[in-house]
């Protein structure tokens, strides 16, 4: 074949790839980068009552920096985040060591720990609000069998926040213990056989060599359920609203609202591009994490 | 050597005890769902709960009865099927493009949808559909979740398409086969379980999703999913029927999950982890 002709059939060759792509990135473009854009311009435009819409410079952001109910769903989505990534964590990388110390776990065994997070998040928050309802729920029925006070769950200000990374935490711990279940077979079995050899105990074993081998796959799982757990919407919509009051409104259930039942288009924009720009440095800030537990 | 053989059943023997009680805490509120799905519905709220009960459908006669369950089914089951074809026909040939070529930023650009909040696309999304007359179209809702089933085809299918030697496309393309008529003829067959993978978890993904329809659904293209609101409206009083529908709306996913279950948390992670 002369260089010519490899050239031109190289050639051909680029332009096939790029047609291949191109439905996906196009789709793309139009679906999610267009819109961002489109966005970033909403935030600086103002809706009033009307629909009528102009230009309001960085007015929805200064309103932002003032605005009462900003900071507390920042709080509020900031302590649901680090409650139930360390419930997910914690309970996520027990329920590992104990897979794997069953050794041979049958297909249905399987399918049964996957159930709750192949669940829609919505029938979730369906069944919780059944199982806690306070007068006539299962849960304070078995509170009760123990001697414990009942609880008001989701209708309690107080509560909300902790039942809602309750019900989370059921869903994707599971989810989290397949991960890091993945991360422990793939250790090479060597460094379990020496650790033994030196008759080092199974809690220092696992203290000072499992737990440092596995942190880049917790930190991967931490990853993943950052970036669901810092735009929390699907659970508490369903159940509470964002309430009582305002108890469990999330940033993302605030900005929903303030686009969706207030039809502040503008407000909202700012709201979930402010939020957006939490996520992606959550991530960025894991990943640098992800980096130093490298081994 | 007794005493290391005592610990060592000993050890096995509480390591069975955790697993026990983690499975069921994982199990007992699905199956608590279930069963009051089949309660009469004075015993549904009964109190203290009862475990023994004579089973019934009523509640599910009830459900279908009361509120169009089966019109929101086809509508989530149009807009799911609907959103996992566009998701397939446009992510395959993308996946095996940055397979084959490592340009890997159309598939970096798909994980924005993974990662920002669905409602930073939904307020455009219903600025624009607005403008355009297709809120409550199931154009709009197919177009919107296919959001979410794109990145998950490709990410499914990438390590796939990455599996196959190079060798078998090399000796494709010294018998003169152009790229396009390689992805159809030679690599798609190689690579079909994952395709059913992917759209096994795309399906579930979309199926399961529900900020979109919340906003872009009326009343005629609804999905059940989105109508969730109007079975808890109507079971305020009626466990049972709030049961039954979730039952019902959570069996789809379950049952496909169940099929895919050995690949399914490598496919979960968009290739973050091999499982």
């Amino acid at each position: 074949m002369s260089d010519t002709a490899a050239t031109l059939t190289q050639d051909r060759q680029k332009l096939e790839m790029a047609a291949l792509s191109a439905p996906a990135v196009i789709f793309t473009v139009a679906m999610i980068a267009f819109p961002v854009i489109y966005t970033v311009w909403l935030g600086f435009q103002t809706f009033s009552s009307t629909g009528k819409q102009s230009f309001a410079g960085l007015a929805n952001y200064s309103k932002l920096i003032s605005d009462y109910e900003f900071w507390h769903g920042l709080w509020i989505t900031i302590a649901l985040f680090v409650l139930s990534l360390v419930l997910q964590l914690v309970f996520g990388v027990w329920l590992a060591l104990v897979l794997f110390h069953a050794k041979r776990l049958p297909g249905i065994v399987r399918s049964l720990f996957i159930s709750p997070f192949m669940m829609p998040p919505v029938v979730a928050g369906m069944m919780w609000l059944v199982i806690l309802d306070p007068s006539l729920g299962a849960a304070n029925y078995i509170l009760q069998l123990f001697g414990l006070p009942p609880s008001d769950w989701l209708a309690s200000p107080i509560w909300v926040i902790p039942t809602v990374a309750l019900i989370d935490s059921w869903q994707w711990t599971p989810y989290v213990a397949l991960i890091v279940l993945g991360g422990l077979q793939s250790l090479p079995p060597s460094v379990y056989e020496a650790a033994q050899i030196d008759g080092a105990s199974p809690f220092k074993t696992f203290q000072r060599i499992t737990l440092p081998l596995l942190l880049p796959t917790i930190v991967t799982a931490a990853i993943l359920r950052s970036v669901d757990l810092l735009r929390f919407f699907d659970i508490i919509y369903i159940t509470t609203q964002g309430g009582p009051g305002n108890a469990s409104n999330t940033l993302n259930i605030y900005g929903f609202r303030v686009g969706f039942e207030f039809f502040n288009i503008g407000y909202a924009s700012a709201l979930m591009l402010t939020l957006t720009a939490i996520v992606f440095g959550a991530v960025l800030a894991f990943n640098r994490l992800r980096g130093a537990v490298a081994w | 050597m007794t005493d290391a053989a005592n610990t060592d059943r000993w050890i096995r023997w509480l390591n069975t005890v955790q697993l026990v009680i983690a499975g069921v805490l994982i199990m007992a509120p699905t199956v608590w769902m279930v069963l009051s799905s089949f309660k009469p519905s004075f015993e549904v709220t009964a109190y203290p709960p009862t475990l023994i009960f004579s089973p019934t459908l009523d509640n599910y006669v009830e459900l279908t009865r009361t509120t169009p369950f089966l019109s929101y089914a086809l509508n989530s089951l149009i807009v799911t099927v609907g959103s996992t074809a566009l998701g397939l026909l446009f992510g395959i040939p993308a996946a095996f493009a940055v397979s084959w070529t490592r340009i890997s930023w159309p598939a970096i650009l798909t994980l924005a949808a993974r990662m920002a909040p669905g409602t930073l696309f939904l307020l455009p999304w219903y600025v624009m559909f607005r403008q355009v007359g297709m809120i409550g179209s199931y154009t709009a809702l197919i177009l919107s979740h296919a959001v979410i089933t794109l990145p998950i085809v490709i990410w499914v299918l990438l390590p796939s398409f990455d599996g196959i030697p190079r060798s078998v496309f090399e000796a494709a393309q010294v018998d003169g086969c152009s790229v396009t008529r390689i992805l159809w003829r030679i690599a798609l067959p190689l690579v079909a379980s994952g395709v059913a993978v992917s759209a096994i978890l795309a399906f579930v993904f979309s199926w399961n999703y529900f900020l979109f329809a919340l906003v872009l659904s009326n009343g005629d293209t609804k999905t059940l999913i989105a109508a969730a609101f109007n079975f808890i409206g109507e079971g305020s009083t009626q466990w049972g029927a709030l049961m039954a529908a979730a039952t019902l709306i959570a069996l789809p996913p379950l049952v496909l999950a169940a099929l895919v279950q050995r690949w399914l948390v490598s496919g979960l992670t968009l290739g973050a982890v091999k499982g």
